[in-house]
């Protein structure tokens, strides 16, 4: 299963702070999930903006990231500071 | 040396936090400390909203604690920063370091401020009269942040 955590105003588009799910059929990457969830969420691209980082099990990724299904995926729009 | 780095979603009380840091580094000659609290202005801010990515931000927050402590000879080091609503008056964040001689503790603790309001994990929302919004930090934030590089 892969835990997918969404902060700041990502936590308010997709309407979660975070979800659990077996990986879909064909999602192999940072991108094919990034499009998978703009969609099944209707983001309307939001993932896409390249302001949004992506981090698996906490460390930054490419969106080329092959994935295998346990991983945790955060996705991080721009920081806002202290 | 010691360290103390908290997130917390609860008020704090930054002379509690103080007073026992400053006990604990009784062999200091100079502690500075910086503390941040939310505004109180006319129809500005009536809210503050942050949000953390537990792990990842601590891991940031000790990463420029390491980079304070290899430019500067700190005795000691507290960074406590709050997480969830806070109200107008409530403190934010407070960051404390202390040395043998103050030059020491003063530019380490603007340092690490600098580091909090621009790299530092952290998405934060504000509530005012007109609604809430996200906010980013200003350019004024990233070029004091500059001045270290």
């Amino acid at each position: 299963m892969i835990k997918i955590l969404y902060f700041g105003r990502l936590r308010e588009n997709t309407g979660r702070r975070e979800e659990t799910l077996a990986l879909p059929e064909g999602i192999t990457s940072i991108l094919t999930l990034k499009l998978w969830l703009d969609s099944e969420h209707y983001l309307d691209g939001a993932l896409q903006d390249p302001s949004v980082k992506t981090m698996v099990n906490q460390t930054l990724v490419h969106n080329d990231m092959a994935l295998s299904g346990d991983e945790e995926i955060g996705f991080l729009p721009p920081v806002g500071g202290g | 040396m010691l360290e103390n780095i908290e997130i917390c979603d609860t008020s704090f009380d930054p002379a509690v936090k103080l007073e026992a840091f400053t006990k604990a580094n009784s062999e200091a000659g100079a502690i500075t400390s910086f503390l941040g609290q939310v505004r109180n202005e006319a129809d500005s801010v009536s809210e503050l909203y942050l949000e953390s990515y537990p792990g990842v931000t601590e891991k940031g927050i000790l990463g420029a604690v390491e980079k304070a402590k290899s430019r500067w000879p700190l005795t000691g080091v507290m960074v406590i920063h709050r997480t969830g609503a806070m109200g107008v008056g409530e403190p934010i964040v407070l960051v404390a370091t202390a040395a043998k001689h103050r030059r020491s503790a003063f530019e380490s603790c603007d340092y690490l401020m600098d580091y909090l309001k621009t790299e530092a994990v952290f998405w934060k929302r504000q509530k005012t009269a007109n609604g809430t919004r996200w906010i980013e930090p200003r350019s004024e934030d990233y070029k004091d942040n500059d001045r270290w590089r």
